[in-house]
């Protein structure tokens, strides 16, 4: 493909992230494009496209749930449109976005991201019950933790990890996030705490996972010569990619994730990273599970595989290491509204990249950071290389 | 041997509760403490958004100016139906209309009587106040102005 304009990302804004929220999605959508807006003094007006992320519409409860959320996403009377990869989509709806203005199409995009998942009962993960196929595997009554479950284990034991270092993760991304003013769940818990904590389905525990949240996140992109007359400090997206494996789990490597390292490839070749661990400053890969995080970090070709639970055990993933991960809180420790989520962490590359992120910023000036999300049917990861 | 084709039966199991939000707390509790209608109004576009927003969809401001809309208007369309979504046939017919309303920017559409052309006055009769519990159904219907 021919990319005719670089990219920068120019604001960014986001909800409080939240157990149970009284604004409806469209609110929660308009307050994150308001505070986007602020964040780099522009008018809806000079916003020319509209790019939405939104996950299930059985999350919200309402069916076409892109066109539902327009008004609130500023969308009224412009070209706009939705995507939805699942737990994907924060991050894919960066890539979409980038799409309408590397294409030389919009000068200006928005980019939001919404999801309202405490209006889904009795729990959010009974709306994932009929992606299990219906013949081979729901008369067995699976929950969405099985496959997480499985992929664990076989990750585990693949590579000898210690249960000790993946709750590791649990730890570092719930105290991080105690620094973040939107989060949901920061808190300072042990790693006995994480070890003691109910089990869910073996070898998943309750604090090994990330919680239901209702929450938005917004974004303006703009195109380099206009991105230069918005502000002094653009951020650049310099590659994406994404990538998906097979649809059937069955058929996977559970304990690597091939596609997120086909989508990083992607992604880092367009950005011109040779050596990620050389060149990447930070990281903020989908952590859902705390796990994944680490799955995802040798997805992302940041270390060896097998490698990133030693590296988190050893301190070199903590916002002080040489390799921070996660230093917004992640999902486990800011929340987990899933499009929402991914849009997160790339509200967190230009906060750090910027050096705007408060409490959380990494110290020792970062230049490039990538962030990554995963889902689909467990089975694509979406990559976006960004530079200050 | 039977050649039906085998099959399994599923379901979505979820249901929802929503929230009405910030706007939608406004516009339900002053249907059901003043039966009157309630909408927020973007001074900028000089637009009164009925039901009410949070924001103005045209310029995106932040509303936070409530004005009361009067509980007369004007029937922009109407139907009456006979069947319900089966199919099956209704004991009465239901008589539902777009309601637009002076000085409002969008409407309601809600159960009518009387209703027989469009361009008819309607005004909203509302449940007494001790059985309206923060629904559109604390209107009861649109009945014709004669
Ligand atoms: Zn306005």
């Amino acid at each position: 493909m021919q990319i005719k304009k670089r990219v920068a990302v120019v604001g960014a804004g986001m909800t409080k992230f939240m157990r149970r929220a009284q604004e409806t999605g469209k609110e929660l959508a308009f307050e994150a494009v308001r505070q986007a807006l602020d964040s780099c003094n522009m008018r809806i007006e000079d916003i020319q496209s509209v790019a939405l992320g939104s996950a299930p519409d059985a999350f919200d409860g309402v069916h076409m749930k892109g066109e539902y959320l327009l008004d609130g996403a500023g969308a009224w009377g412009k070209p706009y449109s939705r995507s939805f990869v699942g737990g994907g989509t924060g991050v894919f709806s960066l890539i979409h976005g980038w799409w309408h203005v590397a294409s030389g199409l919009f000068d200006t995009c928005l980019v939001v991201a919404e999801e309202k998942m405490s209006s889904c009962l009795p729990h959010p993960q009974t709306a994932f019950l009929t992606i299990f196929d219906n013949m081979i595997e729901r008369p067995l009554g699976p929950n969405l933790i099985w496959i997480f479950a499985l992929e664990m284990q076989r990750y585990m034991q693949t590579y000898k990890i210690p249960k000790e270092q993946i709750a590791q993760v649990a730890v570092k991304n719930k105290r991080n996030a105690l620094d973040h003013p939107s989060a949901q769940i920061a808190q300072k818990v042990t790693l006995q705490d994480v070890l003691n904590s109910e089990v869910m389905a073996y070898p998943v525990q309750r604090l090994d996972i990330s919680p239901v949240s209702d929450g938005a996140c917004a974004i303006v992109l703009a195109s380099e010569d206009v991105a230069r007359k918005i502000t002094d400090s653009p951020v650049w997206i310099d590659g994406v990619g994404w990538n998906l494996d097979t649809t059937y789990w069955t058929n996977r490597d559970l304990y690597f994730p091939r596609y997120v390292a086909n989508a990083a490839r992607m992604a880092y070749a367009m950005a011109g990273v040779r050596n990620p661990r050389k060149e990447i400053d930070f990281a903020e890969p989908y952590d859902p599970f705390d796990y994944k995080e680490l799955h995802h970090m040798e997805g992302l070709l940041l270390c060896r595989k097998g490698e990133a639970p030693k590296l988190t055990a050893e301190g070199v993933t903590e916002r002080d290491g040489n390799l921070p991960v996660c230093p917004s809180g992640g999902l486990l420790g800011v929340g987990n509204p899933i499009a929402a989520a991914g849009l997160m962490k790339i509200c967190e590359l230009f906060w750090q990249l910027r050096g705007e992120a408060g409490k959380r910023q990494i110290p020792g000036d970062p230049r490039t950071a990538v962030a990554q999300a995963w889902g689909d049917l467990m089975q694509i990861g979406t990559v976006v290389v960004m530079r200050g | 041997m039977t050649t039906e084709p085998i099959r399994v039966e599923g379901d979505f199991p979820v249901y929802f509760r929503y929230t009405v939000g910030v706007a939608g707390e406004k516009f339900f509790r002053e249907i059901m403490e003043n039966g009157r209608l309630m909408a927020s109004r973007c001074s900028s576009c000089n637009l009164n958004y009925l039901p009410p927003r949070i924001y103005c969809e045209r310029c995106m401001s932040r509303l936070e100016e409530y004005v009361p809309v009067e509980n007369e208007g004007t029937v922009e369309a109407f139907t009456i139906t006979h069947q319900d979504a089966e199919g099956n046939p209704l004991q009465e017919p239901v008589g539902v209309a777009l309601v637009r309303f002076p000085g409002a920017y969008g409407g309601l559409v809600h159960r009518t009587i009387d209703v027989l052309a469009i361009g008819d006055r309607v005004r909203a009769v509302f449940k007494d106040k001790k059985e309206r519990t923060g629904s559109i159904l604390d209107i009861k219907f649109f009945e014709k102005i004669s």
